[in-house]
C-alpha cells in the first residue's frame, strides 16, 4: 500500500526512469525470473478474462436469442433466412402476449409488484425478530427451535400444499373459529397469502429465518449490554440497535425474497388462483392445452393470416421479457447493495 | 402486597417470546397440522361429497401399495421410476452446480477491470432461475424439453473436431457434451449459491493469504489449504440448499399435485407426498452422515 501511494506521487517519467536503473542492476538469472512471472502473470489473466467472457455470454445467451424470434413479424417466425436480423420488425407478439398475460393492463404488473413488494416486508420484519431471538434469548427449548426451523426449510412445500390446500378450505385457527361456530373458506383469498407470510411461513421464509439467526449471532454481545446500561428495554434495543445494525443482511434478503415472491407460482395458484400475479398468469396461460386457444386469439386481433408452434414461442418469449423487465430494471438498481453489502451481510455464519 | 419481581432473564425470555409467536403460530397451522394431516390422509380413502366435506375411510398401506403397483404418473411412468430418475438426476446435478458456483464464485472474488459488471451477470441466475423463467424458456418447437441455447453445442465444429480427429471414445466424450448442453440448466440454479460462496470467500481474513505466500505457498496449496477449509461450511450449507432446491422443482412435486387435483385420489396424492418427504430427508440425512467426519475435523 505504502509503495502505491509513493509511485503515485512520482511523474510517469521519474517511474520510468527508476524502474530503468533498477532494471539495470538485476542479474540475468533475475531478468529470466521476472519474464517468467509476467508470462506467467499475463497467461492467467488472460485466461480469465476469456472464461469470464465466455461465462457471461453462456449466461445471457438464452435472453440474447430471444431478442430477434419476439421482434420479428409473426409470419416470418421459422424463415431459415433469418437468424439475428429480423426482415420485418414488428411488435405483434409482445402486444398480445401483453394482452393475455394482463388482463388489466398495466396495472395487473403494478399489482403484482405491489403484492411482492408488500409480502417482502412483512417476511424480512417477521423473520428478523424470530432470527433475532432464535439466536440472542436462551431458552431451554432453542436448539429444539432451530431444528424446526431447519425442518421447515428441508420439508419440500408443494409436499404439504394438499393438506393445506384443505386446511384452508376449512380454516378453524387451531380451533378457535370453531367455539364460535364458524369457518372460514380461505382460498381465493389474497389474505391468505399475507396471513402466511405473516406467521412465518411465506416463500422460504424458514431460510431467511435461518440467515437472520446467523447474522444476529456474530453481532457483538457488548453491543446489547451497552443499551442495557443505557436503559433500553428489550423491543427498544432490539428496534433501535439491532435492527439498524442487521441492515446489509436486510437489504440481501429482501432482494431475494422480492424476486421469488415476484415469481412465485405455487402459493399464488393455489391460494388465489384468480388474484392478479403476472408469474401464476404466465404460468397458467401458455401451456400447450391452450395453446390452439390463443393462437386463433392472435389471428383474430392482429389479422395474422398463419400461425404455428413458432408463433406459440415467440408468444412465451414475449410473455417472459415483460415479465421480467421491471425485475431486471430493479435489479440494476439493487445489485450495486447486494454486492457491497455481502461481506458485512453475515450470509455466512 | 408484594410486587411480583420478574428477574432480568425471565423477563428477557418473556419478551422474546413474543418475538416468537407469530413463528410458532404458523409452525402449527401451516406446518404440523398439514404435515400430520398429509399423514392421515395418507392411509385413508377419502371421498369429497357435494358439500365439499371430507369423508375418510382408514384402508391401512393400501395407498402405498396402490402408489407402486397400480398408478402411473402423467407420462404414463411408474412412479417408482419417476423416483429413481429425479434421484438420479439430483445426485448427477447436485455436485456440478456446486462446483459450478464455486467457480463463478471465485472468478467474480479476483480483482478485475469492470467487476461489477461481471458480478451483476454472475448474479442474473437469481431471477433467471425462478420456475416461470425456466419453464417458459422450454420450447415447444424442436425436440422435446430444449432450452433456448441448446442444441447448438452439439452441432458446434469443437465437437465434429473432437469426435472425428482426436481419439477420445465417445463413452467418456457424450456425458461432457451433455453437460455443456445442459449447462443453462445448470446456470439457471446456481444463483444464490454464486452469491453465498462470494460471501463466504469475501469473509476470508486477508492476512490468511498473506502468510500462505509468505511462507511461500504455490496458488494451488493456497486454494486447497486456505480457501476450501475456510469456506467448509459454507459449501456443506450449499449443498444442503442445492439438494432441497432440486427437489423442490422436481417432477414428484407435480405429480402429487396431478393425482389430488386432476385425478381426485387424495389419498394416493398424500401418500406420495409422504414419501417425498422421507425421500428428501433420507437423502440429505445420509449426505450429512457422510460429511460429518470432514466438517467437525475442520469446519466451525
Amino acid at each position: 500500500m505504502a509503495s502505491k501511494t509513493v509511485n503515485q506521487a512520482l511523474s510517469p517519467a521519474a517511474l520510468a526512469r527508476k524502474k530503468r536503473a533498477l532494471q539495470a542492476r538485476l542479474s540475468p538469472d533475475q531478468k529470466i525470473y521476472l519474464a517468467k512471472r509476467q508470462t506467467a502473470s499475463f497467461g492467467m489473466n488472460l485466461i480469465t478474462f476469456l472464461l469470464i467472457i465466455g461465462l457471461c455470454f453462456v449466461i445471457l445467451y438464452p435472453f440474447i436469442q430471444l431478442v430477434p424470434t419476439v421482434l420479428s413479424a409473426v409470419e416470418d417466425l421459422g424463415n431459415p433466412n433469418v437468424i439475428w436480423i429480423p426482415e420485418k420488425f414488428s411488435t405483434v407478439s409482445f402486444q398480445a402476449a401483453a394482452r393475455m398475460t394482463m388482463p388489466e393492463g398495466i396495472m395487473t404488473m403494478v399489482k403484482s409488484l405491489g403484492f411482492a413488494l408488500v409480502i417482502m416486508a412483512i417476511q424480512v420484519f417477521i423473520s428478523t425478530m424470530t432470527g433475532y431471538t432464535m439466536a440472542r434469548v436462551k431458552y431451554r427449548f432453542s436448539g429444539l427451535l432451530f431444528v424446526l426451523v431447519a425442518l421447515c426449510f428441508l420439508v419440500p412445500r408443494q409436499s404439504l400444499l394438499l393438506a393445506q390446500y384443505i386446511y384452508f378450505n376449512h380454516f378453524d385457527a387451531l380451533g378457535i373459529l370453531r367455539i364460535f361456530g364458524v369457518e372460514w373458506n380461505l382460498i381465493n383469498q389474497p389474505a391468505t397469502l399475507y396471513m402466511m407470510a405473516l406467521l412465518g411461513f411465506g416463500v422460504n421464509q424458514s431460510l431467511f429465518v435461518l440467515i437472520f439467526s446467523q447474522f444476529f449471532k456474530n453481532i457483538p454481545r457488548e453491543l446489547e449490554e451497552a443499551a442495557l446500561i443505557d436503559g433500553c428495554g428489550f423491543y427498544r434495543t432490539y428496534f433501535r440497535i439491532m435492527l439498524p445494525n442487521a441492515v446489509p443482511a436486510i437489504v440481501t434478503v429482501a432482494i431475494l425474497a422480492f424476486v421469488w415472491n415476484y415469481g412465485d407460482t405455487y402459493y399464488t395458484r393455489y391460494f388465489d388462483p384468480t388474484g392478479p400475479y403476472m408469474a401464476s398468469k404466465l404460468a397458467t396461460t401458455f401451456i400447450d392445452a391452450n395453446k390452439v386457444t390463443l393462437l386463433e386469439r392472435v389471428r383474430v386481433w392482429y389479422g395474422v393470416p398463419v400461425t404455428s408452434d413458432m408463433t406459440f414461442d415467440a408468444l412465451k418469449q414475449a410473455g417472459i421479457l415483460i415479465f421480467l423487465a421491471p425485475l431486471l430494471v430493479l435489479y440494476l438498481f439493487a445489485q450495486r447493495w447486494l454486492v457491497e453489502n455481502l461481506e458485512s451481510s453475515g450470509l455466512v455464519g | 402486597m408484594k410486587p411480583i419481581r420478574i428477574g432480568y432473564s425471565t423477563q428477557r425470555k418473556l419478551l422474546g417470546f413474543t418475538f416468537l409467536i407469530p413463528f410458532l403460530l404458523g409452525f402449527l397451522m401451516f406446518f404440523a397440522l398439514p404435515l400430520v394431516n398429509t399423514v392421515v390422509y395418507s392411509f385413508n380413502f377419502i371421498t369429497v361429497d357435494d358439500m365439499g366435506v371430507m369423508k375418510l375411510d382408514p384402508v391401512g398401506v393400501q395407498n402405498y401399495i396402490d402408489l407402486f403397483t397400480v398408478e402411473v404418473s402423467t407420462q404414463s411412468q411408474q412412479i417408482l421410476r419417476v423416483l429413481v430418475d429425479e434421484n438420479t438426476n439430483m445426485l448427477v446435478n447436485m455436485p456440478l452446480i456446486t462446483l459450478f458456483s464455486l467457480f463463478l464464485a471465485l472468478l467474480a472474488n479476483r480483482q478485475f477491470r469492470g467487476r461489477s459488471i461481471v458480478r451483476m451477470i454472475f448474479f442474473l441466475p437469481i431471477i433467471l432461475g425462478l420456475d416461470v423463467v425456466t419453464d417458459m424458456l422450454t420450447l415447444t418447437t424442436g425436440s422435446e424439453g430444449v432450452v433456448a441455447g441448446g442444441g447448438l453445442f452439439a452441432q458446434s465444429l469443437v465437437v465434429r473436431l473432437l469426435v472425428r480427429y482426436t481419439s477420445i471414445p465417445t463413452m467418456y466424450l457424450t456425458p461432457i457434451i451433455q453437460f455443456v448442453e445442459n449447462i443453462f440448466s445448470i446456470i439457471s440454479r446456481s444463483g444464490v449459491q454464486t452469491l453465498v460462496f462470494l460471501a463466504a470467500l469475501q469473509s476470508i481474513s486477508p492476512s490468511m493469504y498473506e502468510v500462505a505466500k509468505i511462507e511461500g505457498a504455490t496458488a494451488y496449496e493456497t486454494f486447497w489449504k486456505v480457501t476450501i477449509p475456510s469456506i467448509l461450511h459454507i459449501l456443506l450449507f450449499v449443498v444442503i440448499y442445492t439438494i432441497v432446491d432440486l427437489f423442490l422443482t422436481s417432477q414428484i412435486a407435480q405429480e402429487a399435485y396431478s393425482f389430488a387435483f386432476e385425478k381426485n385420489k387424495i389419498g394416493i396424492g398424500s401418500a406420495l407426498s409422504v414419501v417425498y418427504i422421507l425421500n428428501v430427508l433420507l437423502v440429505l440425512g445420509l449426505f450429512l452422515l457422510l460429511t460429518r467426519k470432514a466438517v467437525s475435523k475442520h469446519g466451525k
